[in-house]
């Protein structure tokens, strides 16, 4: 891994316009190339606003307030501009259908490339590419509102991907999807990040996936970061996560209510076993 | 779904019509329009609607082609309809062609209506034809090459996307009123859908904006252009002869075609009779069944 | 909370009049010959708290609209609360039947919260004074007192959520329908709906809720119906349905995580599968 954390944000803070109380405080995050984080809070804690800081939709597009510094592959985003930025970082969100505007998924895919100049030339193999990425290979002339939300979800990636960021940003990718396809984006994930590399941070809910593929937990209160650490660090506090209104995966609210303890518990179901057979 | 075509007027094929260059195409469109608009003499327009038609089957397009014109049959019947009973263009010298119970069939207005059932049919199966064998793609990229700013290109194939998601969304509200008890009638019942959709319309069009911001769409730079338009020597020649055919066309319906110079047809009485009441029962019928529709609602 | 509630009993057996009652329901979607629905045959007793489970496209979806007359079988029956769906119009059903639907969003056009409460009380009839005190009565059981005179789109999204079903309560249908009532919530909007269920369930009405959210099934309901392709393949209480491996490995669904802990903790194996975290811990408590 580099030396230099590949995200650095330092004492952030964002207020949206006229917004009574800020979106973000005192954010300090320091993330490095290739990790897999986990992002977790409640509706409206601050997960989305924090990624649309990191490639600087905050605050190019969205007026606010912001403080403090973030710093993404040693750009700034406030005074890069977004076209450099959206090479760097890739934002996928909570709705497949409405990231969706073109009429063919190779046009969905071709829409960054076309933004950012490239030649025509290029296009067809770097969309084929991006469309095998996410297993929707041969798919070029279907319709993206003739897929189903798992496959709109994938397209949504690979026109994000296409565009070959380091750091996938994906906000409640899986919220709008049923198992398979909730199945197929995790999957997604884990692949971009354990075979290609990919820095990805995850803000979701399926506290029992994202603790079998993380490397850091972040958890956000109202703005704030409650609590940052490796998923059997931050997970194990159960009643912590509790009074957040959050919950830990299941096995680890078992291991906790057998044992009291707050740290060190098993956060899989395989490493429940081993927890269980070692108190044996 | 397999299959399923990408706009509710593209057909799938790889016809003659298939391949012409969707500019030339455009340009044919522009030639007839304008023609019909200048022109009132029935036989030259409805000679184009016949050979588009026929063109249209020999794309294997023709059974769609049809499909569309019967839809746009009360209209067109209604013209006929409306036109032989109150003429617009002979006041009060109207020659009676027959007479049907309380109704005085005039032929002026016989012969005006069919004129203008001509002009709408050549204008309809041309457009149509053309839109039918054009992928909408190629469409937007035509207009990109012809130079269309790129936002009004974007704004026309998004909408032309929303349409149906719309109608899905209205659908699913009316639904959800429905499951609470609301009853429709008429219009009422509509407007309490209009908030529901609006707003989904707008959360859609937030995270939309946003999500093609991230992928750098509203960045200075030089944009490219995915799908290409090959405008090659043989597709500039047609669209030129196309777009000389219509400036000819234009000026002869203007100077030996208008209204006043336009010959008018004259039909015997039972011809006359027969054309108004399939005429009238293609316009009533369809009043009716929409009515039917409305009630049973 | 840290402990969670015990799972509900099994139901008693339904009674003679089942309150939905489905005889080889099928529903073909006309373009496209799709068929939605192959043949359902199920009989749903009036109090018991049923899950639908299944993949998008299993079925599931069509089967809770032909409940409310939404959608008509093409052919089979459909009968809900004595009333033949086919005979009725969605209007008329919906004083028996309250279909809750996933997006509250769809719902929602009054302006203020209360005039929401009211919409559904006053299209099937109530007097004046009827809807107002089902009105009153939606509002302590869902606490929405402090945002009644608040536009719905001025409240949060879970709070329009609730909203939402209480917009149904206040019809007081005989049956609910609840449409992935949790999908992307987060936890705290997710235990409110948890326990709305079983305060339901509890007064004895009828609910039918789709939903892939595992642990929720686990928790509130009796039945478990596992929809696939259309068919019913799996219909017993939710233990009984996760422990049905080859149903759950077909319908790609996975059991809530501890029930899957369960099923591999050695010494077990003689053992049904749990439900819930505090089923599990229990056990471990009862051993000296």
């Amino acid at each position: 891994m580099a030396d230099e954390p590949i995200i650095s944000i330092t004492d952030m803070g964002y207020t949206y316009a006229q917004a009574e109380r800020p979106a973000l405080a005192g954010i300090d995050l320091h993330i490095e190339r290739g990790e897999y984080v986990a992002v977790m809070g409640l509706n409206g804690a601050g997960k989305t606003t924090l990624g649309l800081c990191l490639n600087g939709i905050i605050p190019h597009m969205l007026m606010g307030e912001q403080t403090g510094t973030v710093l993404v592959d040693g750009k700034d985003p406030g005074t890069t501009v977004v076209r450099e930025m959206a090479r760097t970082v890739g934002i996928v969100f909570d709705n497949p259908e409405f990231q969706m505007s073109q009429i063919t998924a190779a046009e969905e895919v071709a829409l960054g490339l076309e933004n950012l100049g490239v030649d025509p030339s290029e296009m067809p193999e770097r969309i084929a590419g991006a469309l095998r990425l996410v297993g929707l290979e041969g798919m070029e002339e279907r319709s993206p509102m003739g897929l189903s939300g798992g496959q709109q979800q994938r397209l949504a990636i690979a026109s994000v991907l296409v565009m070959r960021p380091i750091i996938l940003f994906m906000d409640e990718p899986t919220s709008n999807l049923d198992p398979l396809g909730k199945d197929e984006i995790f999957e997604i994930a884990r692949r971009l990040n354990q075979e290609e590399g990919m820095t990805v941070i995850v803000a979701e809910h399926e506290v029992e996936v994202l603790a079998q593929y993380a490397d850091r937990v972040v958890v956000l209160d109202e703005g704030r970061i409650a609590l940052q650490g490796p998923p059997s660090e931050v997970l194990s506090k159960v009643d912590a996560l509790t009074a957040l209104g959050l919950r830990s995966p299941q096995v680890t609210a078992y291991a906790h209510a057998l044992s009291g303890a707050s740290a060190g518990l098993p956060v899989t179901i395989d490493t429940t076993l081993d927890w269980l057979g070692a108190r044996a | 779904m397999q299959g399923v075509n990408v706009s509710v007027t593209h057909v799938r094929g790889t016809s003659w019509l298939h391949r012409l260059n969707p500019i030339s195409k455009l340009a044919w469109v522009l030639a007839v329009i304008f023609f019909a608009f200048a022109s009132y003499n029935p036989f030259p327009l409805f000679a184009i609607a016949g050979l588009g038609l026929l063109a249209g089957f020999t794309a294997s397009i023709g059974k769609p082609l049809l499909r569309i014109l019967l839809v746009f049959a009360p209209v067109t019947a209604s013209m006929i309809v409306i036109q032989t009973i109150a003429p617009a263009t002979c006041s009060n010298a109207c020659t009676a062609a027959a007479q049907l119970g309380p109704f005085t069939l005039y032929q002026e207005g016989m012969s005006h209506s069919l004129s203008l059932v001509s002009r709408v049919l050549a204008m309809e199966i041309i457009a149509l034809g053309v839109l039918m064998t054009t992928h909408p793609s190629d469409l937007f990229a035509a207009f990109a090459k012809l130079r269309v700013p790129y936002v009004l290109n974007f704004m026309v194939s998004m909408t032309l996307q929303l349409i149906p998601v719309l109608q899905r969304e209205v659908s699913v509200v009316l639904s959800a009123q429905k499951s609470r008890g609301m009853k429709s009638s008429g219009f009422g019942s509509i407007v309490p859908s209009f908030v529901p959709v609006f707003a989904g319309a707008f959360e859609r069009v937030q995270q939309l904006s946003i999500s093609l911001e991230s992928r750098a769409f509203g960045s200075t730079g030089a944009k490219t252009s995915y799908r290409q338009v090959k405008f090659g020597p043989f597709d500039a020649a047609l669209a030129i002869i196309g777009l000389i055919a219509g400036v000819i066309g234009t000026i002869l319906g203007l100077t030996l075609w208008s209204v006043d110079q336009t010959p008018s047809l004259v039909l015997s009485a039972a011809l006359t009779v027969v054309i108004f009441v399939v005429a009238a029962i293609m316009f009533i019928g369809v009043i009716a069944a929409a009515l039917l529709a409305i009630a049973r609602a | 909370m840290t402990t969670e509630p015990a799972a509900p009993a099994a139901p008693a057996a339904p009674a003679s009049a089942a309150m939905v009652d489905l005889h080889d329901a099928r529903y073909v979607y006309a373009h496209g010959n799709v068929v939605a629905l192959d043949g359902l045959t199920v009989r749903i007793g009036a109090g018991e708290v049923v899950g639908v489970m299944g993949q998008n496209g299993s079925g599931k979806t069509t089967f809770t609209k032909l409940l409310n007359g939404l959608l008509k079988p093409t052919s089979g029956a459909v009968v809900v609360d004595g009333l033949d769906t086919r005979q009725h119009s969605v209007q008329s059903m919906a004083a028996h039947v309250g279909y809750v639907f996933q997006n509250p969003n769809h719902q929602l056009f009054a302006t203020t919260v209360a005039e929401e409460l009211a919409f559904g009380p006053r299209n099937i009839g109530c007097t004046p004074e009827e809807v107002q005190e089902r009105v009153e009565e939606a509002v302590a059981f869902f606490d929405l007192g402090a945002i009644l005179p608040l536009h719905p789109y001025r409240i949060s999204f879970p709070l329009r959520k609730l909203v939402g079903i209480a917009s149904i309560f206040t019809m007081r249908p005989r049956v609910f329908v609840l449409d992935e009532p949790t999908t992307g919530q987060d936890h705290r909007t997710t235990s409110v709906i948890d326990r709305l269920i079983r305060r339901l369930g509890e007064r004895g009405d009828t609910v039918i809720c789709v939903s892939h959210d595992m642990p929720l099934i686990a928790h509130v309901t009796a039945r478990a119906m596992v929809m696939w392709n259309g068919k019913l393949i799996a219909d017993g209480t939710p233990r009984e349905v996760f422990m049905d491996t080859s149903a759950m490995v077909r319908t790609h669904l996975t059991p809530p995580q501890i029930t899957q802990l369960s099923t591999r903790m050695p010494g077990r194996a003689s053992r049904p599968a749990v439900l819930s975290v505090a089923e599990l811990v229990a056990e471990a408590q009862e051993r000296p």
